[in-house]
């Protein structure tokens, strides 16, 4: 995905959710969530079952999506030096906050007054005499505001700070595989499982005595993974007809270039069912296995062979061992040789995962 | 809608099975949920953000086998082309189990992170739990964050095991109660680093981490052999019992002697299948170089008095014990110590007043001494460390041996309004922490007096400020590798402060100009010094005996040189000897091009 197709995916998000867009560039959005995107993407539990709970009004969060960070970057800079003090997004950074911020806690440890070191008056007690604190304001100019002081303790703290938090509005970076973009896919799946939708008919040819005829199809998205210690993937879109039982592949593809509606339109019979959905979803899933009949299987018989060499390899090692161990050794030995070959099957075991993104009932004008 | 690991009824049990030998799990539970809400005429979703899921999916699918997919994801990321050859070879050829075994500051942590990324992108591993010396914990934190996107936790309070990429340190994980709770679960990837703390296998450690249940696991050490064989076969079958063989097999057929490899070729083919190491080489321009500058102090007429007044109280000492090196190296300490600050003569001075008995004529002699510090008014080393600090105007690190002198150095930069924090051995994690934090932040200087230890990463600052130099080159070098590593984008300024007419310009001669230790290659200096101890003594003694028995300054002179000629021999000898045989037979995968030694550039 390039900045442009990531761009449009967040519009397209942040307008399904019912987001308001306070401000928008080709490179960013800054907007005010709305509460189902709230929960989605802020990660605060315990505040939604606060509003869950006392039926409180929600405060949702304004987040600042940038989708093009050199380009956002470049934009914010050219506003700065323009002068115009408002500069696209970026809440509360910038007004700079002149505070010296907490001094430094210079070494406290007594600091060596040697002026006159008397050797008889005990040592080191002599030479703990407090040094007298200077303040030292000196590099602070380099900045340190109260805020990013904090921000600093709390990274000391757990190792990392995740960017922006405690921010009023904090900035996030959506590039592919940045961890905004990753929760944005992940809220798309779980909102956007089962629908249940019909084609909007072409508004010319209806006419108002004529009802449409509608087949009832249930269209699904499927996800294979061939998995052994690697992985490769393949998606399949089935669409099979409630009527018929024909099943169509590519179906999602045709379902882009239609308009659809949740709402049943006027003049329009949709057939009744032949098949159960239960039916439906078997033909789907022998459409399916017919076309993995199809696919290579080098990479299985490969895993296969090497999972079997490991495991001879584990035996060779193990079966000596456990052989000549006292009674008290051998079954703990016996576990170990268990439990590895266990991991190995884990790793390696050639298999084929199966499973839907997402269903739908699509209403499709024709009869098929 | 993820699908449960379990045989499926459907098609494996109708015989409809696309392919024999492989399993196929089929997840249907979306069917039957899709005719419930049909039944109840919904709760139906948006069709948009359905749209928006298979495109998601489209744009996340991994459409091979072994093209890596992390790279697209890591753009803050550009790995060196040898990380990127080891990551790729422990994905494709080794299934993920691996020991990872590459030379200090070529990027271990780099490559375990891509390796960690890869599997995450495929969908291959949820958890992962990382385990590190507790002094690393918040750095791997911070690596896995910022340069790979990677959600990792530090370990701190139980609850945090929970978390699925957790970092901890082995000596935690191990103890109960964490144990048992690690050992019930399983983890998709287990990474150790430092894993040269599991050579032995009668230790807690190795059992614990054989014990863990992981499919991928890679073991991170720059050491895989220190001492035997026997190491070498604790490691291997830690990571993949039987792969040597059993421990008879092994003796029988690669161990020579306790240290002595045979089968070499044989050994090494065995070990390329689960190790990894990246070497260094000369040539090349991965580093920046180090400039050096070896700044002259002269001492003020009191100084002076108190360093001849300390050298001859210490070489009487000598002569009075029977020439008994052992107990005259507190003593040299001193002599080392006036070179540095009077703060850190005066401590040492009240240490050993203590330690005298009463009655004994060496306490006037002591007073004595402390009567030369009295006059002393000003430390002519700090003058030219501020006037350089000051001429920089850039982050700077001052090194010295002596806390006494560290404290000095802090309080007389504070009064001269520089910034300066303090970073040494004995503090604890989170004040170092904090330090390093300071020194990145708002600090100009930090004053540290340990460069050893783990976790202090300086490659922001390319200043450096040896107030005083250890006797031990390795020290040396630490201190230098602190600042001068992987990272740096500027060329390194080192500089050398020593004091003329005293044991310091003797030092700086014999390692700045006698055996050129500012441009050793790293690895190379640990050999020579090595092969030093095994035909004399530690280096710092044999100094030592040279400044106590040396009649004068043009004594000490011939023995420095001398010392300096019987060290490059050994440099010499050490480049035309063959590696050591435990060493050879490390499978190499790529040699990495070194720029320290051709690139040194030495100014007087």
């Amino acid at each position: 995905m390039n900045a442009k197709q990531i761009h449009r995916f967040v519009e397209r998000y942040l307008e399904a959710t019912g987001c308001a867009i306070l401000e928008k560039s080709p490179a960013h959005f800054k907007v005010k969530l709305s509460p189902a995107a709230d929960r989605e993407l802020t990660n605060r539990p315990y505040y939604w079952s606060f509003v869950d709970r006392t039926g409180a009004e929600p405060e949702t969060m304004s987040l600042l999506l940038v989708t093009d960070a050199a380009k956002y970057d470049a934009m914010t800079m050219e506003a700065e030096a323009a002068g115009a003090g408002r500069q696209p997004g970026s809440g509360s950074q910038g007004a700079t906050h002149s505070v010296a911020a907490q001094s430094v806690a210079t070494p406290s440890v007594a600091a060596p007054s040697v002026a006159a070191p008397s050797v008889a008056a005990h040592s080191v007690a002599a030479h703990s005499v407090a040094a007298p604190s200077v303040a030292a304001p000196s590099v602070a100019a380099q900045g340190g505001t109260a805020e990013q002081a904090g921000m600093a303790a709390l990274s000391r703290s757990f190792g990392f700070v995740p960017a922006g938090l405690g921010a009023r509005t904090p900035r996030d970076d959506l590039y592919f595989g940045s961890r905004r973009l990753e929760q944005l896919f992940a809220a798309t799946r779980r909102g956007g499982r089962f629908v249940c939708l019909f084609q909007q008919p072409d508004e010319r040819a209806l006419h108002p005595y004529d009802s449409a005829p509608y087949t009832p199809w249930l269209g699904v998205n499927v996800k294979v993974g061939f998995v052994c210690d690697m992985k490769r993937e393949e998606m399949h879109a089935f669409g099979v007809s409630l009527a018929t039982g024909t099943v169509v592949e590519r179906f999602f593809d045709r379902l882009q270039g239609l308009k659809l509606t949740p709402r049943l339109p006027a003049n329009v019979h949709v057939a009744g069912a032949a098949l159960t959905l239960k039916k439906a979803a078997d033909l789907v899933e022998q459409a399916l296995m017919q076309k993995l009949k199809t696919c290579d299987y080098g990479w299985a018989a490969a895993a296969n062979r090497r999972l079997a060499e490991e495991l001879a390899q584990l035996a060779h090692y193990y079966e000596p061992l456990i052989e000549s161990a006292d009674d008290k050794r051998r079954e703990q030995i016996a576990a170990q040789y268990e439990a590895r070959k266990e991991e190995i099957v884990w790793q390696l075991k050639p298999r084929v995962v199966i499973e839907a993104v997402n269903a739908g009932l699509f209403h499709l004008s024709g009869l098929a | 809608m993820h699908p449960t690991l379990r045989p499926d009824r459907g098609a494996n049990g109708t015989g409809k099975k696309p392919h024999p030998d492989v399993e196929f799990v089929f997840d249907r539970a979306w069917a039957d949920e899709l005719a419930e809400r049909a039944a109840r005429n919904g709760p139906w979703d948006d069709w948009t953000l359905f749209q928006l899921a298979v495109e998601a999916e489209r744009a996340k699918l991994v459409a091979s086998f072994d093209e890596l997919q992390a790279l697209r994801c890591l753009p803050a990321l550009t790995p060196m082309p040898h990380q990127i050859a080891t990551a790729r070879k422990v994905l494709h050829e080794m299934g993920g189990r691996a020991i990872l075994a590459d030379e200090v500051g070529l990027g271990k942590t780099i490559e375990a992170g891509l390796i960690l990324k890869e599997y995450i992108v495929r969908g291959l591993v949820r958890r992962a739990l990382i385990l590190v010396p507790a002094s690393l914990v918040l750095q791997w934190v911070r690596e896995l964050n910022q340069k790979f996107g990677i959600p990792a936790t530090a370990q701190k309070k139980a609850h945090s095991w929970h978390s699925d990429f957790v970092v901890a340190s082995l000596d935690t994980a191990k103890r109960e109660p964490h144990r048992e709770l690690l050992l019930s679960g399983d983890y998709d990837m287990l990474i150790v680093d430092e894993a040269h703390k599991l050579k032995n296998k009668k230790t807690s450690n190795y059992q614990f981490i054989q014990q863990l249940r992981k499919k991928y696991c890679l073991l991170l050490t720059a050491t895989p052999v220190q001492n035997d064989m026997d190491e070498l076969f604790n490691l291997i079958t830690l990571l993949k019992p039987g792969q040597l063989g059993g421990q008879s097999d092994f003796a029988a057929n690669f161990v020579a002697d306790k240290r002595l490899p045979k089968n070499e070729d044989r050994l090494q083919e065995a070990l390329s299948a689960v190790m990894i190491r990246n070497r260094r080489s000369d040539g090349g321009i991965a580093f920046t170089r180090r400039i050096v500058r070896n700044i002259e102090v002269k001492l003020s007429a009191e100084e002076k008095a108190l360093y001849d007044a300390v050298t001859g109280f210490v070489r009487q000492r000598y002569d009075e014990s029977g020439r008994d090196l052992a107990s005259m190296l507190s003593l040299i300490t001193l002599q080392r110590e006036v070179c540095s600050s009077r703060d850190a003569v005066f401590l040492t001075l009240v240490n050993l007043f203590k330690k005298t008995a009463e009655e004994s004529p060496m306490r006037a002699k002591i007073w004595e001494l402390v009567e030369f510090i009295r006059r002393i008014q000003a430390n002519s080393k700090a003058e030219k460390a501020l006037e350089l600090i000051r001429s920089t105007g850039d982050k700077t690190i001052v090194f010295t041996e002596y806390r006494a002198t560290q404290e000095y150095l802090l309080q007389f930069l504070k009064q001269q309004g520089i910034h300066a924090v303090p970073y040494r051995g004995g503090m604890n994690r989170g004040k170092k922490d904090w330090m390093m934090d300071l020194f990145r932040g708002r600090a100009q200087v930090l004053v540290a007096t340990e460069a050893g230890g783990e976790g202090i990463n300086l490659q922001f600052c390319h200043h450096m400020i040896n107030f005083d130099l250890p006797w031990n080159p390795m020290r040396v070098e630490q201190r230098i590798g602190r600042v001068h590593r992987l990272g740096q984008t500027n060329d390194v300024k080192i500089y050398n402060l020593y004091t003329t007419g005293t044991i310091e310009e003797h030092i700086v001669r014999l390692l700045h100009e006698k055996i050129n230790l500012f441009e050793m290659v790293v690895g190379e200096l640990d050999d020579i010094l090595e092969r030093f101890e095994r035909e004399e003594q530690p280096l710092e003694q044999r100094l030592a005996r040279l400044v106590l028995e040396s009649d004068g300054d043009a004594d000490i002179r011939r023995g420095i040189d001398a010392l300096g000629r019987s060290i490059n021999r050994l440099r010499a000898d050490a480049k035309r000897a063959p590696k050591p045989a435990l060493e050879r037979v490390l499978p190499v995968l790529s040699v990495v091009p070194d720029g320290a030694d051709a690139a040194a550039e030495v100014r007087p």
